[in-house]
């Protein structure tokens, strides 16, 4: 994932690198996110999200949708 | 605990004291063990999505999330201490990790300007800015790296 200024240069680069444009999040969204992953990482409980797990994460912060379902059959 | 967790454990923690990612062969000297039981520990860990080796090799680690072993367009200042973090995601999470307020050298993706973000006071500062996932949650680790 990328960071930019604005969802205007978010489509700018889409359109430069001809991909499809996708989901964005918000700072805060993104903030939650790197609580939620990393808060233990160093100590000795911590372990990645299962991929269920995943999605009521993701859902709790308002991500839905195949996009942001680790086993979605969708992208593949 | 098992030796993956005391693996696990020594090698997030020389990151957090020295900002350096550790090899097989240091972490193995530092646990007084084999090189080759450190390498088949980071394998297992590897196997669990919690470290990404360097290509063709167990000896070395590319990514241990949210740290990058290589230099990349993160650079995350703590105290006087400046670590690479793998993505933005990662940038925010080296803070997360280690408990403390951070600054975040970033730039715009598409137009490289300057764009820092800030945690302070154990949240972010606001900014404008947006995040954009190019990747669905389901192919992220197809290719790890690129994502």
């Amino acid at each position: 994932m990328l960071l930019f200024r604005s969802e205007e240069t978010i489509d700018r680069w889409c359109e430069a690198q001809g991909v499809a444009r996708r989901p964005t999040v918000s700072l805060e969204q993104l903030w939650r996110l790197a609580v939620t992953w990393y808060e233990n990482r160093l100590t000795p409980e911590s372990r990645r999200p299962a991929p269920d797990e995943m999605v009521g994460i993701f859902s709790a912060i308002g991500l839905t949708g195949p996009f942001w379902d680790p086993k979605s059959d969708q992208w593949s | 605990m098992d030796f993956e967790t005391t693996v696990k454990l020594r090698l997030y923690r020389t990151i957090a004291e020295t900002t350096r990612v550790p090899d097989a062969a240091e972490l193995a000297r530092a646990l007084d063990a084999s090189t080759d039981r450190v390498k088949e520990a980071f394998r297992t860990l590897s196997g669990r999505r919690l470290l990404v080796l360097e290509p063709g090799t167990a000896s070395r680690i590319r990514m241990a999330p949210p740290f990058s072993a290589v230099e990349t367009p993160f650079l995350v200042r703590v105290g006087e201490k400046a670590y690479y973090a793998n993505c933005v995601w990662d940038a925010l999470g080296v803070s997360a990790a280690l408990h403390r307020d951070a600054r975040v050298l970033a730039s715009d993706g598409h137009t490289g300007e300057p764009l820092d973000l800030e945690v302070r006071g154990g949240k972010p500062v606001a900014r404008p800015c947006a995040i954009h996932f190019a990747v669905p949650a389901a192919r992220w680790w197809d290719d790890i790296i690129h994502t």
